[in-house]
């Protein structure tokens, strides 16, 4: 009998050493949320100073908290590329032979890339108070919150996507097509309650909403729903992905 | 003799493919068992429906006792596989690759250090333990494979072309570790498409032929289903009417059975060479010929495959003609 702790925490071991060995897709994917910040961010600022829209604050303080999330949704949705290339490289046969739970080695694995999103999530935010020293870090633990289950939710996502495309071209199409429209409709750029009709309904059925939104009620005490409201929504929503992606993983084979 | 492994009927379909048909046999423990046939004949698909990596459309496997549809799990407890293709983390180093498949294979960490160190002095990979598997050699990587399907000690082992691709060297030493798990009594299922690695290797094997199992024996047994020996003989004289006459007089000759005549040459085929020889060298003196070198060969598994499907074994001996064919179908 395998310990389900030692399979999780070896795969684990495995996501995270294969990210710090891989520099450059720790600096590219810190660029990134950079370039937004301080291209659209503060060219949005001086061009939206003293418009009312954003409840008082100016534009990047009520941007930087989104930029945070994005940076761990696009870190966490594009995870599930790892086990296309493991599935092409063969690694994921040495795992699908093994003894080991399945439910417990996905578990890993997606924690792995949970910790790389976060650890992510963390390093935009060190930079973003740099730039907006107003945000408020007495809600730190609750962006980790939100940042935890977020990088949950779209890992799992990812590896769901994983598990039913196959090929990496496949993988990435798919990806990048439903990547913007969650990105652009998360709340992160403009408030999404605004919205007309259809579209604030797409927005609410967006799960990156709630992360963003919980990202900028801690760091700015702004938002449009409740706490309690979007915590369980969100956390509701990310375990019930997580519960497919590992029902889904069960029952990949080598075909 | 236990039984270790068990096909019975064994078939998978990928679409209007046959991959494997109806294929059944057993294999004991501490046994080799080789299955022999060309790319494409079946043989990895095999391996992966008795290591459960894929399900099988028909039939039944066994495999340490465990039901390969039923029990997978269990069956993934007793087995070790070392696949074709190279399934490490090129990004790990090698004791990271193997620290990652001990845990999988729930062995506790302590042992597992210890059975990490032992393994790679076996597989003599002790001095690059800490370096990314992507800096190996092909042969490394493979030897670094075979150790990691190792590390938990399994009942039986699959090995799907365990030197395909590489170099002599690399390919005698990983038939050394064969050899010196064969003396261990490990139960192997090995996959080749090199006649004489069946031939050293294995105590019997299985020649597959577009899914099917079209012969199976002890390297011996196979070799004596082909029922005759070759004796090639060289004349001093390089004249085809000397070749004649001498292929004219052995016409008469017990257990002897011309198959060509050349100029200065021919080859009888029999069933003892050993007694042929003798009686062609009679012969020779009666009819007076000078005969200048006489080789024998015993049939080997190539000519075994060969009788049994009219083909060559390996896919990349193809004729002068099929080659201009395959070009051509290239360029349209």
């Amino acid at each position: 009998m395998v310990s389900p702790a030692s399979a999780a925490y070896v795969m684990w071991y495995r996501q995270v050493k294969r990210f710090v060995r891989a520099r450059s897709r720790l600096v590219g994917s810190i660029f990134q949320p950079i370039f937004w910040m301080v291209f659209l961010g503060l060219g949005f600022t001086s061009a939206l100073r003293g418009a009312p829209v954003f409840g008082g604050i100016d534009y990047l303080t009520f941007f930087a908290p989104g930029v945070v999330m994005m940076a761990v949704f696009f870190t966490a949705f594009f995870s599930g590329t790892s086990i296309i290339w493991d599935r092409e490289f063969g690694f994921l046969k040495e795992i699908l032979v093994a003894p080991a739970s399945r439910t417990a080695t996905i578990l890993g694995r997606i924690l792995g890339d949970v910790t790389i999103a976060m650890l992510q999530g963390v390093i935009i935010l060190a930079l973003a108070l740099l730039m907006v020293p107003s945000l408020n870090l007495t809600g730190f633990p609750l962006v980790l919150a939100a940042a935890f289950f977020t990088a949950l939710q779209f890992a799992a996502l990812g590896t769901i996507l994983a598990s039913k495309l196959k090929s990496f071209e496949g993988f990435q199409l798919v990806n990048m097509l439903l990547a913007m429209p969650i990105f652009f409709l998360s709340g992160a750029f403009y408030p999404v309650d605004a919205l007309p009709g259809p579209a604030a309904l797409a927005a609410y059925l967006n799960p990156l909403v709630y992360g963003v939104e919980l990202s900028r009620r801690a760091l700015t005490g702004m938002g449009f729903l409740p706490l309690p409201t979007s915590l369980t929504i969100l956390t509701a929503s990310s375990i019930r992905h997580f519960l497919v992606a590992v029902w889904s993983f069960e029952k990949t084979t080598a075909e | 003799m236990e039984e270790v492994i068990v096909a019975e009927g064994l078939t998978k379909v990928f679409g209007s493919l046959k991959a494997v048909d109806e294929v059944s046999f057993t294999v004991r423990r501490g046994e080799i068992f080789g299955f022999l046939g060309p790319n494409g004949a079946g043989k990895t698909t095999t391996i992966n429906l008795l290591t459960t990596l894929m399900k099988p459309t028909s039939g039944r496997g066994l495999v340490a006792g465990y039901d390969i549809q039923r029990e997978p799990q269990k069956v993934r407890e007793k087995i070790g596989v070392l696949f074709q293709d190279i399934t490490l983390d090129r990004e790990l180093t090698g004791w990271e690759n193997l620290w990652v498949h001990g845990l999988i294979h729930g062995i506790p960490r302590r042992l597992l250090r210890e059975r990490i160190r032992e393994l790679l002095a076996f597989v003599e990979l002790e001095e690059w333990a800490s370096h990314q598997v992507k800096r190996f050699s092909g042969g490394m990587q493979r030897r670094l494979q075979i150790a990691a399907a190792l590390l938990h000690r399994p009942e039986v082992l699959f090995l799907d072309e365990p030197t395909l691709g590489l170099d002599p060297q690399s390919r005698n030493r990983i038939w050394d570790y064969i050899l010196e798990l064969r003396r261990e009594g490990v139960t192997i299922f090995l996959t080749t498409h090199y006649m004489d690695e069946a031939e050293r290797l294995c105590h019997r094997t299985a020649i597959i032929d577009h899914g099917r199992i079209i012969a199976l024996g002890t390297p011996e047994e196979l070799e004596k289903s082909l029922g005759s020996e070759m004796v090639y003989v060289k004349l001093a004289s390089n004249s085809l009417q000397d070749a004649a006459r001498m292929a004219e007089g052995l016409k008469n000759v017990e257990g002897c059975r011309v198959q060509m005549v050349k100029p200065g040459e021919i080859s009888v085929s029999t069933i003892k060479a050993s007694e042929a020889i003798p009686r062609i060298f009679e012969k020779a003196e009666g009819l007076a010929v000078k005969i200048r070198e006489v080789t024998y060969h015993k049939p080997t598994l190539e000519d075994v495959f060969l009788h049994l499907t009219g083909r060559k074994l390996r896919d990349e001996e193809v004729s002068g003609m099929e080659a201009i064919r395959i070009r051509h179908r290239w360029w349209r």
